[in-house]
């Protein structure tokens, strides 16, 4: 039975109706006369406390509060790829249909549109045995996607007595039957719905080992993060938050892009639908927003369905790994996520712990978190999926000891620690080199080896050990200034100039640099290393610290990255002649002086 | 503000409590409803309804409430939320900080009223934002790209020059290429007289006050009347922009005296806080007025947003400064030093950014070497920073060819291109010349983000 | 004579040199003065420029804030001269409405004007209806119509009359609650929808 309730207290977002004894946590309701969406939160007796997904501007006690019997979930099927939905899987445009430029209230809409006919090509026959997650056939969603019909998760299982052949559907129509032990008959469509809350079963984990390759040479190089891995990214404002997940959701080698709007601009979401359309997957060279999925709910919108809007963007992103997909989801900001958390908690006059969050937060972004993994499966034919989540935290302050980012970092492997100093500077991507870690570095190293060069890992290992040492040097630098350096470590801090202006520093906004495939980053990195090293050897046969400094090659070193396109990487070779000819040349001159020097010296003696 | 309704009048005033009055007996009053307060006196206030039950609601008293008393007080609940008569005739106006008339001239006709609350702009209809703002102003200009739709704060201190630059900009703004004119909305939230008058001043010695609307708001107002204060200004301004096709330029100062009229309100709900005391969904609540800019597909208009707030104690990380620059498109940020040295615009360029200048300029839109010569200005800007850290410590004698170059040029930056006159309107290309002014004092290897071409075009070491 | 011939030959020479000296001298002088008057003339002229400019601007200024002023100031009157009209025209309005008063639709509207107030104060409560004197023998007729109808359960008209142009004003017995449904607070609430058409009506805009 359905529970049929009444509003006796509004404030805000949370509401508090009695007369709810027959409800269920997590149970959609119907909130007032405008058929407002809300959830069940908590019980106490016969009143629910209630978070409602939109404006409760205007409700009044006494209004009705009505069941569904359904948990909140989402609608999973062909026709989601392309869309921009709300927290609560409501296609921005279908509203916008309806309401114009400002979101209405009370606005029902289908998640996809039920009426587009697919081409449906079967992959089962009668008599086969199906179980959960088996696929039944295919259907071509977008050209770069092929969408596979699932067996829901919760089937029995059993054995086709029916399936249609191949031919143009529409998602609602009937297209396999499965019968179990001769009883209880099953029809399934082209979609079925899931709750957002409840993780997607598979049947296997697998270790993360294949990399996800972004394009971003200061995350694949030197911090890389596997498929199916976590990775938070927490920084404070002006840091270039977003536009490092814009990258990586624009570049990652993934199949299906999930980006979660949590909480942020609403331009940026705009930038994204304007944005994706017409840039082209490197690999594929079909536009990007063919793989892409937004889930967008921003600052402005409602809180609560803030909440909803990472359950609905992970449980979609599950849905394309047990098609045997990898998936990247991005989350821009779990921080808002949190406050949102923090707000209902709030309403609830629950009792805080640290600066005002749940006690419960650290329990729900463990569970967040773990809904990463590059998995088996369920049901037949075998394949992987995977989905990797990469958080954004928004640390108040810049602050990373605050509650939200201290939590997160128990739950993930890979860091990337955005630093305002930097910002400030303008060296983008502005992640800090000393205080970010992956914890996928020796996974992936076997994948670069196999697929790109047995020299990445060395060479990422002698760049940064540059780093490393200009890191100590620094101090000294502060107290006694550069000059009381000896010439070799003077060298070092050049050296370390040259990675962090020509491989870290990377421009989103240019043709060329946005995207660096781990070709061209093993050349750069490669020729940096090289011209360490002959430099060291030039220094140590006389020649002196300016003369190298002065070199032509180092500002075509330098602007390689946006000089030198990808299908011109044999350029690079001419740089590496190049610096062969200069430091031929430099030691050459420079043993004469050293020469001429020693004479003197030996003159005046 | 229209003050006339329908509406139930109660005078069950069961508690007074900071800002806040609760009322017994209460039936049919709904959550966010409008409240007309009488006092014994006679005297009329507005309120809120910000919690409501069965027979009690919390209402918010905006002109606070001294002088309310248990016995005697009526309120009326009107039925509807807050709302604010718009028409094309408020050009031109002056109201208070709730938007009742405060120039001697009657109530506007309205064309229709609408709920200063406004509603969330949905993402998908939003037009993204790229046409070029030219201020006049060579830091914003050249650095700091100001582009129609954008939101774009001020961080200042206290007694710097943010209201001088925002007058600036209010005076300067203009699309390159186009004759339309700027409409202004100002919304003083509790200044000082003197300096809303100054910007009064300021836009009717330029001739802009008959496009402007003001709303002021001042220190010896009500403070908790200051959270309607940008939502009715912000209301007038999307009218104007989407429904009469306006460009307007919406300025609000100072940001901070509201989030602390919000966090009265909090303390005296007793709610539990976040930092330093401001309510959990300050955040929130911000991102309601700030996300108010921007374009919408099909509407020519657009809402421009300058909101000012002073960092207490100079401090970035302040909840305040923080959160607004979470939701903010970039920010201004003006610097103590410079302000000291007498430069003016005192804008600290390293703190500063604009994150839709990629979008606004370039080849087509201004000229195709305005992003690589901002970022080069950056990037040389810092070094001399940098180096002159250093020149304290070891002395100009210690450092080297290079590093004296960077010095010099942070000196020729900060006299050559950050600093002009207060009523000096620089075009874009003396910007850019200026700029390159700056940028040729370095040797040539120095331009590591420039392109080659650009770099052959326009350097003159 | 030859030695004074030589020293006027001498003197000649030297007056000689010294006339070509002063002469260059001169010439020089002059032509410095040329240059200079040369260079001061472009410095003057760009300094006149400059003052020239300053002035335009200036009086470009002055010329953009005297006509937006007198813009705004003639636009303001306008404002006030509408809204003197716009009150005339509610001033006969009210007029008009109390000489109807007397009218069978009068009644009516009364009645049902009651029977709004009386939901709205919350239904069966008892309640105290004000009105004015003039409507007292009439809002009382209707008041037992109504309960005799059963429609209206406890109601007592008050014997102290409200100064209303009409309708009336209702108490929950407690006197907590008031709804006010007279025709004053009526015309006030649609004052703000009406004013727009009046406006319109007079500036000949339909």
């Amino acid at each position: 039975m359905v529970a049929k309730g009444r509003i006796v207290w509004i404030s805000g977002p949370a509401v508090r109706a009695d007369g709810m004894s027959t409800a269920k946590m997590y149970e959609t309701v119907e909130v007032g006369e405008s058929k407002l969406i809300g959830e069940v939160i908590r019980l106490t007796g016969d009143i629910a406390f209630i978070q409602v997904y939109e404006s409760t501007s205007g409700l009044k006690p006494g209004e009705p509060v009505i069941g569904t019997g359904q948990p909140l979930s989402v609608l999973l099927g062909p026709g989601i790829i392309g869309k921009i939905y709300d927290g609560i899987q409501r296609p921005l445009d279908e509203i916008a249909a309806k309401s114009g430029a400002y979101i209405g209230r009370g606005v029902m809409t289908s998640p996809v549109d039920m009426k587009k006919k697919y081409r449906f090509k079967p992959s089962v026959k009668k008599d086969d045995q199906v179980g959960p997650g088996s696929i039944l056939g295919t259907v071509e969603e977008t050209p770069l996607l092929t969408h596979r019909i699932l067996v829901p998760p919760n089937h029995p299982g059993g054995k086709i007595t029916d399936i249609a052949s191949e031919g143009d559907y529409d998602i609602e129509h009937m297209i396999a039957t499965t019968e179990k032990g001769g009883g209880e008959k099953v029809q399934l469509k082209m979609y079925h719905k899931w709750p957002v809350r409840k993780p997607r079963p598979y049947a296997e984990r697998y270790d993360p080992t294949v990399p996800l390759v972004t394009g971003q040479r200061v995350i694949d190089t030197y911090f890389p993060i596997a498929k199916g891995g976590t990775g938070a990214i927490p920084g404070g404002f002006g840091t270039g938050k977003t536009v490092t997940l814009h990258q990586i959701a624009k570049w990652a080698d993934s199949k299906v892009v999930v980006y979660i709007g949590c909480g942020e601009r609403g331009n940026e979401m705009t930038e994204v639908l304007v944005e994706f359309p017409h840039l082209i997957d490197p690999r594929s060279g079909r536009p990007l927003m063919e793989r892409t999925v937004l889930v967008a709910n921003t600052s402005n919108m409602p809180v609560a369905a803030r909440e909803a809007s990472i359950y609905t963007g992970v449980t979609i992103a599950e849905y394309y790994r047990d098609m045997g997909y990898d998936v990247v989801l991005v989350a821009d900001s779990t921080s808002r996520w949190a406050e949102a958390l923090r707000e209902m908690s709030g309403r609830l006059e629950e009792m805080p712990a640290e600066e005002g969050y749940p006690s419960y937060l650290a329990s729900r972004l463990a569970e967040f978190y773990e809904r990463a993994g590059r998995v088996r499966a369920l049901g037949s034919p075998e394949r992987a999926g995977s989905v990797t989540l990469v958080g954004a935290v928004s640390p108040s302050g810049a602050d990373f000891t605050e509650p939200v980012t201290t939590h997160t970092i128990r739950f993930i492997k890979t860091f990337w620690a955005l630093d305002t100093r930097l910002a400030y500077s303008r060296h983008y991507p502005s992640i800090n080199w000393m205080n970010s870690y992956s914890g996928y570095l020796e996974d992936v190293s076997k994948w670069w080896k196999e697929n790109v060069s047995g020299e990445w890992y060395n060479l990422r290992a002698e760049s940064y050990h540059v780093l490393q040492r200009e890191d100590t040097l620094k101090e000294i630098v502060r107290l006694l200034g550069p000059e009381a350096l000896p010439d070799e470590e003077k060298l070092v801090l050049e050296v370390a100039r040259m990675v962090k202006i020509g491989i870290l520093q990377q421009n989103s906004f240019d043709k060329i640099d946005t995207y660096c495939s781990p070709q061209k980053q093993v050349k750069m990195v490669g020729l940096m290393v090289k011209f360490y090293k002959e430099a060291q050897k030039a220094l140590k046969a006389g020649t002196p610290l300016a003369d190298i400094r002065a070199m032509p090659i180092i500002p075509s070193l330098l602007k390689s990255k946006f000089e030198i396109p990808e299908d011109q990487l044999n350029k690079f070779d001419e740089l590496d002649r190049q610096i062969n000819e200069q430091f031929h040349k430099a030691t050459a001159a420079g043993g004469e002086g050293a020469m001429t020097e020693k004479k003197e010296a030996e003159v005046v003696a | 503000m229209t003050t006339t309704s329908y509406g139930i009048e109660y005078t069950k005033v069961a508690e007074l409590k900071g800002p806040l009055m609760i009322i017994d007996g209460v039936t049919k009053v709904s959550f966010d409803e409008l409240v007309e307060i009488e006092t014994v006196d006679g005297e009329h206030r507005l309120g809120r309804v910000l919690e409501v039950g069965f027979g009690k609601a919390i209402v918010q008293v905006f002109e606070g409430t001294t002088g309310l008393t248990i016995k005697g007080t009526k309120a009326k609940f009107t039925g509807k939320t807050m709302e604010m008569p718009v028409s094309q005739e408020l050009l031109g106006r002056v109201f208070d900080g709730l938007g009742k008339p405060n120039d001697g001239l009657p109530d506007p006709i309205a064309d229709k009223f609408l709920d200063v609350n406004g509603e969330p702009m949905n993402p998908e209809r939003r037009e993204y934002p790229t046409s070029f703002i030219q201020t006049g102003v060579s830091v914003i200009d050249g650095m700091l790209t100001l582009v129609r739709g954008q939101k774009l704060p001020i961080f200042s201190g206290s007694g710097m020059a943010h209201n001088i630059l925002a007058a600036q900009i209010a005076r300067q703004a203009s699309v390159v290429g186009t004759k339309e004119d700027f409409a202004v909305v100002f919304a003083a939230i509790g200044v000082q007289y003197s300096e809303a008058q100054y910007f009064k001043r300021s836009l009717e010695e330029s001739g802009a006050l008959r496009r402007s609307v003001l709303f002021l708001n001042l220190a010896d107002d009500p403070a908790i009347e200051r959270i309607i204060t940008p939502r009715v200004a912000l209301t007038v301004a999307e009218y104007l922009a989407f429904d009469l096709g306006m460009h307007v330029l919406a300025i609000l100062t100072d940001m901070t005296n509201y989030a602390e009229a919000l966090r009265e309100i909090s303390a005296a709900r007793e709610e539990v806080p976040g930092r330093k005391g401001y309510p959990g969904y300050l955040y929130t609540d911000l991102a309601n007025n700030y996300e108010r800019a921007g374009r919408i597909k099909g509407k020519n208009g657009s809402v421009t947003q300058v909101p000012i707030l002073s960092m207490p104690a100079d401090d970035i990380t302040h909840p305040i400064p923080d959160l607004t620059g979470y939701i903010t498109e970039g920010q201004i940020v003006l610097g103590r030093d410079l302000f000291r040295k007498g430069i003016y615009p005192p804008v600290n360029v390293l703190m500063s950014l604009s994150r839709l200048m990629k979008d606004g300029v370039g080849e087509g839109k201004t000229r195709s070497d305005h992003m690589e010569v901002g970022n080069q200005l950056y990037d040389a800007y810092s070094r001399a920073q940098e180096v002159r850290a250093l020149s304290e410590i070891v002395g100009r004698a210690g450092l080297t060819g290079v590093d004296l170059k960077y010095l010099d040029t942070g000196d020729k930056f900060e006299q050559h291109f950050l600093k002009q006159a207060p009523d000096e309107n620089r075009t874009l290309e003396e910007t850019l010349t200026r700029a390159w002014d700056v940028l040729s004092g370095l040797p040539e290897g120095e331009l590591t983000k420039i392109k080659e071409k650009h770099v052959r075009q326009y350097y003159k070491g | 004579m030859s030695s004074n011939s030589a020293l006027e030959n001498m003197i000649g020479k030297v007056l000689d040199q010294k006339e070509a000296e002063l002469i260059s001298q001169i010439d020089s002088a002059y032509q410095e003065s040329l240059d200079n008057l040369e260079s001061s003339r472009g410095k003057l002229e760009a300094e006149r420029t400059r003052i020239v400019e300053a002035a335009r601007k200036q009086a470009e200024n002055l010329k953009r804030q005297i006509i937006g002023s007198a813009r705004l100031a003639a636009r303001n009157q306008e404002l006030l001269t509408i809204e003197n009209a716009v009150n005339k025209a509610f001033e006969e309005a009210k007029k008009k409405l109390q000489a109807s008063n007397s009218q069978d639709s009068y009644k009516e509207l009364l009645k049902h004007m009651i029977e709004e107030s009386i939901s709205a104060v919350g239904g069966s409560n008892a309640v105290i209806i004000e009105c004015n004197k003039n409507d007292a023998e009439l809002v009382r007729k209707v008041v037992s119509e109504l309960q005799n109808s059963g429609k209206v359960q406890q109601a007592r008209v008050s014997d102290q009359y409200i100064d209303v142009l009409g309708g009336i004003r209702i108490k929950s017995a407690d006197g907590t609650m008031t709804y006010d449904n007279t025709l004053d607070s009526r015309i006030e609430r649609l004052k703000p929808l009406i004013r727009k058409n009046i406006a319109q009506m007079l500036r000949g805009v339909e």
